[in-house]
């Protein structure tokens, strides 16, 4: 029976440990050639103008990254293919093998820099600082540091970036920081005034690109606080890092680099502060020469439109059905394997000897006293460092839907096991003694006795929980899973349609859920009806 | 032969078992009388293992019982349990399986027996209860007489060497107690072998081929029933017949 038992899971989670896309090996470029593909990361969730789906058709992605990236993966003789992270743990992604490269406004920083290999800047970004239209108390920088009405001003930023960085430094302990996790969140958010919030310090071209949305925000001052965006790779990736800025000098220097961020309105002066510029005959640009080449946001051929109403609910609702897809295939895939776990813990619980009873006990705990996502992260993140150390020179390591599935399933096993247990010990006493009174063995009367009746008292419950992992499986974007909820964020932060795709995001989960719920009443009149005979 | 040598139990610091020594014969019909608390049931749940013993042996034709826990006890549970059937007081039927099923479970998974066999047998055994019309109902929708000839059927369906009853007619009104007590009486008729608990004096009175007294973890008497019905030497004996003839 035991033996069967670690079959099984080994059935179970052996299937999903598979050699990483990209080697954590110093021969990256000679993989990438070999592959044909350079595999590179980002996050399209309010990514414009660097990456985000085209507003026309919303399942191809488009934004100076993503023609960076063909730019590069030209240049390296292969294919780009993009792969969807949460923007803070791309790194994480680098340092597991899933991805070769990082193309996200990743800012230069010498931390950075002693940990991942980083390109010369691809662009020369500022920070703008943007206020209400309507506030006139705030004209400047300096005005931040006074308090108004005796409270002190608070500023919003994309947590982690540059900007937070900044505002500190400027501010130290005058300043509040409202932290957000997507630009055009902390941008909503001061056009609203949430929270006392007085201002934004914005990347410039994501001002730049997003102005049209937020006609009740003003730049304040000239922008500050230059730095570099950089391409990331792994430490040890020197060749691909070399053959990064080979094309980047190559592409600033014809002019094709000049042509990608005019397009998305973002080539300006500072761009020339690299002093590597040159003309088609090869001369030096040492300052600008044509007003057209200078800062000229008319220039830019693709902008944001922000849309709504049921043209967005056409043009995005299909992608959403499609991740829900997702969302279903996680719950249906991680919910039989938490309900077979739980049960074996239950039956460890309550029939195991103190060596399985114990560390069952344990593990019930441990899993009901943590957050699925720090669980789902670790699983993600640790799983490919510990197989390392079991199986060393192996490469092996989880996938994502394989992590995520694993941690839903785990996660749930726990209150699975619970509910197994309160329900064969509600089971009365009886059962079991008349079962081994026929001759029946503990494992035979459990099997066709005593878990079959548990079953049915416990489905109404599980059910329940099937219904509340639906909404769990949002969690997994950490994980870079795009399901429903992360495909909403997306859309609706790329479309500027919070309403539209949330409602229709919310009644895409109420088709999931409602079903089940029918279920589950139905089921409970009819253990009802057993009952009574 | 059933022979049980000395047993004793102890429930911490209290005995209900003080060393209880009897034998039953092949086809013998012995049953348990005396107050309650005095141990009848925890004697006759010592013989199939729902209950452990601290000293003393049990012995069901060549296999041995002792009181020490272990491997070597638990495989001769399993040997006695499918020769020794018991029906409980509180019938306890499988809930989730139909009359049919519930006489033919052990049989299939337990003696591996063939499905069709299984089936065909049941069906005599139950018609031989009474029940053969309700193989289809559900435990729950029966009343307690009939469950409680269900629950003899499906004991009956392991051909048991002896059957062990814990009070079988307590939990029933009158009018089913004498439906079961009827299929008992059949069965003591056809030279089954049990061990009875119960408090239905009739029964005892007229089917028993040995009456064991049991006061305080003791065998206080024992006999044939004529002479501990007509001819009680125990002072417990005569209190306890006295009392039950009262209620």
């Amino acid at each position: 029976m035991l033996g069967d038992v670690r079959l099984i899971l080994l059935f179970i989670f052996g299937a999903w440990l598979v050699p990483p896309v990209t080697s954590v090996a110093d021969d990256g470029l000679d993989q990438i050639r070999l592959r044909g593909t350079v595999v590179w990361g980002a996050d399209q969730e309010g990514g414009g103008p660097f990456i985000y789906p085209d507003p026309d058709d919303p399942t191809r992605l488009i934004g100076f990254e993503v023609e960076l990236a063909q730019l590069i993966a030209e240049h390296l003789g292969v294919t780009a293919v993009f792969s969807q992270g949460q923007w803070d743990k791309l790194p994480d992604l680098l340092d597991r093998g899933d991805i070769d490269l990082v193309l996200n406004g990743y800012e230069w920083t010498s931390n950075r820099g002693e940990r991942y290999g980083l390109s010369i800047p691809y662009y020369i970004y500022e920070l703008q600082l943007l206020g209400r239209a309507t506030d006139d108390s705030l004209t400047s920088w300096d005005d931040l540091l006074k308090p108004v009405d005796g409270r002190q001003r608070k500023v919003s930023s994309l947590g982690g970036s540059a900007a937070q960085d900044y505002v500190e430094q400027f501010g130290g302990d005058d300043i509040d920081m409202a932290l957000f996790e997507g630009a055009t969140d902390a941008m909503d958010a001061t056009a609203l005034g949430l929270s006392g919030i007085d201002a934004n310090v914005q990347d410039l071209p994501i001002w730049r690109f997003y102005a049209k949305g937020f006609p009740q925000l003003r730049p304040i001052g000239a922008p500050v606080g230059r730095g570099f965006y950089v391409a990331m790779t792994r430490k040890a990736d020197q060749d691909l890092l070399r053959a990064v800025n080979e094309i980047l000098l190559k592409a600033l220097q014809d002019g094709r680099l000049h042509r990608i961020f005019a397009k998305y309105g973002m080539w300006n002066d500072t761009q020339r502060m690299r002093g590597l510029e040159t003309d088609e005959s090869g001369g030096f640009i040492g300052s600008p020469a044509r007003a057209a080449d200078g800062d000229d946001q008319d220039a830019a051929t693709v902008r944001y439109e922000p849309s709504g109403g049921w043209t967005v609910i056409q043009q995005r609702g299909g992608l959403l059905v499609k991740s829900a897809g997702m969302t279903i295939l996680l719950s249906i895939t991680a919910m039989p394997i938490a309900v077979f776990i739980g049960l074996l813990i239950a039956l460890a619980r309550l029939y195991g000897p103190w060596y399985l009873g114990k560390p069952a006990a344990v593990y019930v705990e441990v899993v009901r006293g943590t957050p699925l996502v720090l669980q789902l992260y670790l699983i993600y993140f640790l799983t490919p460092k510990l197989l390392d150390i079991i199986f060393p020179g192996m490469e092996l390591t989880i996938n994502a839907f394989a992590a995520a599935v694993m941690g839903l399933a785990i996660n749930y096993s726990a209150y699975e096991a619970e509910i197994y247990r309160g329900g064969i010990l509600s089971i009365p006493r009886g059962q079991m003694e008349a079962a081994i009174s026929l001759g029946m063995s503990r494992s035979l009367a459990l099997r066709r006795i005593i878990i079959p009746q548990a079953t049915r008292l416990v489905l109404p419950p599980m059910t329940n929980d099937f219904i509340a992992l639906f909404k769990d499986t949002a969690v997994c974007s950490v994980i870079t899973v795009v399901e429903l909820s992360k495909q909403y964020y997306i859309q609706a932060r790329s479309a500027g349609a919070i309403v539209e795709l949330g409602l229709l995001t919310a009644l895409l989960y109420l088709a999931m859920s409602y079903p089940l719920s029918v279920m589950t009443n139905r089921l409970e009149k009819k253990l009802n009806q057993e009952r009574r005979g | 032969m059933i022979v049980l040598t000395n047993l004793v139990k102890r429930y911490q610091q209290h005995e209900v078992l003080r060393g209880v020594s009897l034998t039953v014969a092949d086809g013998e019909v012995c049953v348990l009388l005396g107050p309650s608390g005095g141990g009848k049931s925890t004697l006759l749940r010592t013989i199939n293992g729902l209950e452990s013993f601290d000293s003393g042996s049990i012995r069901v034709n060549d296999i041995v019982l002792n009181a020490a826990v272990g491997p070597e006890r638990d495989a001769a549970l399993l040997l006695i349990r499918k020769r020794v059937g018991m029906v409980f007081q509180q019938f306890n039927l499988f809930p989730h399986r139909s009359v049919l099923e519930n006489v033919t479970e052990a049989p299939i998974h337990v003696l591996k027996q063939s499905r069709e066999a299984a089936v065909l047998n049941a069906r005599r055994i139950l018609a031989r209860v009474g029940m053969a019309d309700k193989e289809h109902a559900r435990p729950g929708s029966l009343s307690g007489g009939q469950q409680q000839r269900v629950a003899i059927a499906r004991t009956l369906a392991m051909n048991p060497e002896a059957i062990l009853f814990d009070e079988p007619t307590s939990a029933l009104d009158p009018r089913t107690t004498a439906d079961v007590i009827s299929v008992m009486t059949d069965l003591a008729a056809s030279g089954q072998r049990m061990i009875v608990v119960t408090h239905a004096m009739s029964f005892a009175r007229t089917v028993a081929h040995q009456v064991h007294i049991l006061h305080a973890g003791r065998i206080a008497e024992s006999g044939p029933p004529e002479q501990i019905f007509e001819d009680p030497q125990q002072a417990i004996t005569r209190e306890f017949l006295s009392e039950a003839a009262r209620a």
